[in-house]
């Protein structure tokens, strides 16, 4: 079945989408570090600051019983994305 | 090849472990009166017990042994499943997702998808999910009963099988959600002891950290890229960084830890929003000391036990080697945690799935009843025990076909980034249609197919990761397209189901409240 898949969709589709998909690995191919770290990285600090900076404080912490700094859901964003952002730079 | 053996001290752990969760299981049925209480606990779920729930249902005992051997074979860069593939994601799903399926009321993501779309796409959708989950089901009780129990202690791999079956499905059946959660509390505990005494023990035997780093960096050159976690785009393995930034980060967490209904239900279950998305954010940080526990044993046993035939040995071999009696219980316990926590998870979300979104829809078809909260319980215990002596029952069949087990891995990594890109698109934009979520998400898993099969697309062996985030794009065009060339939905129809009514209109918010209490 799958050999058969294979073989059909390399005749029928192959032709298609090899001129679509090749240049884009060789444009992605001279891309390495450090853009790959920056845009790992850039994830986790970009949602930090989404959460902490973007998002309205009462959307964010809508629903809380108790207003403490402890509670407040932006201060464990950052905490819980810091050692992400550790591990990235380690195994650089 | 050789089994290890188990001390009484080991059987003993082993017993009171399960005997203490099958009685806390139990236990939780008191709190069981309806169908919302079965199916998500009556809404009443604190914050923590939702992040330890979430990490341990997501980390199966398989995880323990499959994700060390990667990690043996292709190094670091095997955990970005956790890292990469968790915290972002699920920060988006707890300020996007769960607060908006939270207040929308609903049971499942489907259902979700059938309000904002049309009853197609929810039974569409469902009836995948709910096909998925049953094997998936099926595979994790014959893939542990044989590659671990039989395999690596010598047990009858049928017992094994029907016990573990019997054992979750009993405290589900009778505790429904909360019994999951609540189970899944202790055994987080369980499992991250046991997970990181190993990898204690596993330190100590090599020397430290900065002696194992040494000692595989001076293995060979092929062993260079084993403390890299981002691997360049043209590698032929499968974890490239741009497949880990586009198709893990972007398209296959978000999607698994906002469209995946065993991650979902818990949320859904909590008791206010902010435990909800606490719960999400609990999870997250919880699960970024996952791959200490299943991935860095990996590397430890590169250096203990080089040269494994099958890298899938790594974990068993380690655990032969190193631990002793009681620890060695103590470890069985974690395997054991890790695999009732997924069977007793999934099973609760196949049911809450096939109830609300296939039996409920087909009664809603043929113009019966709705079913009344006493029924919906009734029913939910009914195809709960039906699903497990199913999945027991089929357990081997599927498990020893290989092109079956394939099949569904492969229907599961393919159908997320269509199911994204309309849950996204039914979210953030007035204008989908339902011609439109149905074409996208239809199509999108046949682009999936056509991707998968055409060969050498991508430099990657196994390009999965390239596959989710193209299969994300064009079912994206194809969803954009559609709906714009089909009639806009009225506004009553979307009122309350897109994020900026949900998140900035009251009247849309009393709208929603008026539509979950009718």
């Amino acid at each position: 079945m799958e050999s058969f898949l294979t073989a059909f969709c390399e005749k029928m589709f192959f032709p298609i989408l090899h001129p679509i998909f090749a240049p884009t690995n060789t444009f992605l191919s001279k891309f390495y570090q450090p853009y790959a770290t920056i845009c790992a990285i850039g994830f986790f600090i970009g949602a930090m600051i989404w959460v902490g900076v973007v998002l309205h404080e009462p959307y964010v912490n809508r629903g809380r019983a108790v207003r403490s700094i402890w509670t407040d859901l932006r201060l464990w964003t950052v905490l819980s994305m810091l050692p992400h952002v550790f591990v990235y730079f380690y195994f650089y | 090849m050789e089994t290890i053996g188990l001390a009484p001290i080991d059987i003993v752990i082993i017993g009171t472990y399960m005997l203490g969760s099958v009685l806390l299981g139990l236990f939780c049925t008191r709190y069981v009166g309806n169908a919302n209480d079965f199916f998500i606990s009556g809404k009443a779920l604190p914050f923590w017990a939702i992040g330890f729930s979430i990490v341990v249902s997501d980390i199966g005992a398989v995880d323990f042994v499959a994700v060390a051997g990667a990690t043996y074979t292709h190094g670091v860069s095997a955990a970005n499943f956790d890292w990469m593939g968790s915290m972002p994601a699920m920060v988006f799903a707890a300020f996007v997702f769960v607060p908006y399926f939270w207040r929308s009321g609903v049971f499942t993501i489907p259902e979700f998808l059938g309000r904002r779309y049309n009853t197609a796409v929810q039974f569409v959708n469902g009836f995948i999910w709910t096909v998925v989950l049953m094997v998936m089901l099926a595979v994790m009780l014959w893939v542990t009963a044989d590659k671990l129990m039989y395999t690596v202690l010598g047990w009858d791999p049928m017992w094994a099988l029907w016990i573990m079956a019997l054992v979750t499905g009993l405290y589900t059946f009778s505790g429904g959600l909360t019994a999951v959660v609540f189970t899944d509390v202790v055994q987080l505990v369980v499992m991250y002891v046991g997970g990181l005494g190993l990898l204690g023990v596993a330190l100590w035997e090599v020397g430290g950290w900065t002696s194992l780093r040494e000692q595989i960096l001076a293995m060979g050159p092929e062993y260079q890229n084993h403390f890299t976690i981002l691997l360049p785009h043209d590698t032929t393995g499968p974890f490239p960084w741009t497949g880990i930034v586009f198709g893990l980060g972007i398209v296959l967490a978000i999607a698994y830890m906002s469209g995946n209904q065993v991650i979902v239900q818990r949320t859904l279950g909590a008791r206010t929003e902010w435990d909800a998305k606490g719960g999400m954010l609990l999870g997250g940080f919880l699960k970024s000391f996952i791959p200490l526990m299943v991935a860095l044993p990996g590397l430890c046993a590169l250096v203990l036990v080089p040269h494994l035939d099958n890298a899938d040995r790594a974990v068993p071999e380690m655990i032969r080697l190193l631990l002793p009696a009681g620890l060695r219980g103590l470890m069985f316990a974690a395997l054991f945690a890790a695999l009732m926590s997924s069977i007793s998870g999934t099973l609760n979300s196949s049911t809450t799935i096939f109830v609300t979104d296939l039996y409920g829809q087909v009664r809603h078809w043929l113009r019966w009843k709705p079913i009344t909260e006493r029924q919906g319980l009734t029913l939910g215990r009914l195809f709960t025990a039906m699903f497990i002596i199913l999945a027991a029952v089929l357990a081997k069949p599927i498990g020893d076909n290989e092109s079956i087990y394939v099949f569904i891995q492969t229907v599961l990594s393919l159908f997320q980034g269509p199911t994204l890109a309309i849950l996204l698109l039914g979210i953030i934009w007035r204008r989908a249609t339902g011609w439109g979520g149905l074409a996208g998400l239809v199509l999108g898993v046949i682009f999936c197919f056509v991707l998968k099969y055409t060969p050498n697309l991508f430099p990657s062996d196994d390009p999965f990761l390239f596959v989710a985030w193209w299969s994300f794009v064009f079912s994206v065009i194809v969803t954009v397209v559609v709906s714009l060339l089909t009639p806009p939905e009225p506004d009553e129809k979307i009122r309350g189901l897109v994020w900026s009514s949900v998140v900035q209109d009251d009247e849309a918010q009393a709208a929603l409240r008026e539509r979950i209490s009718g």
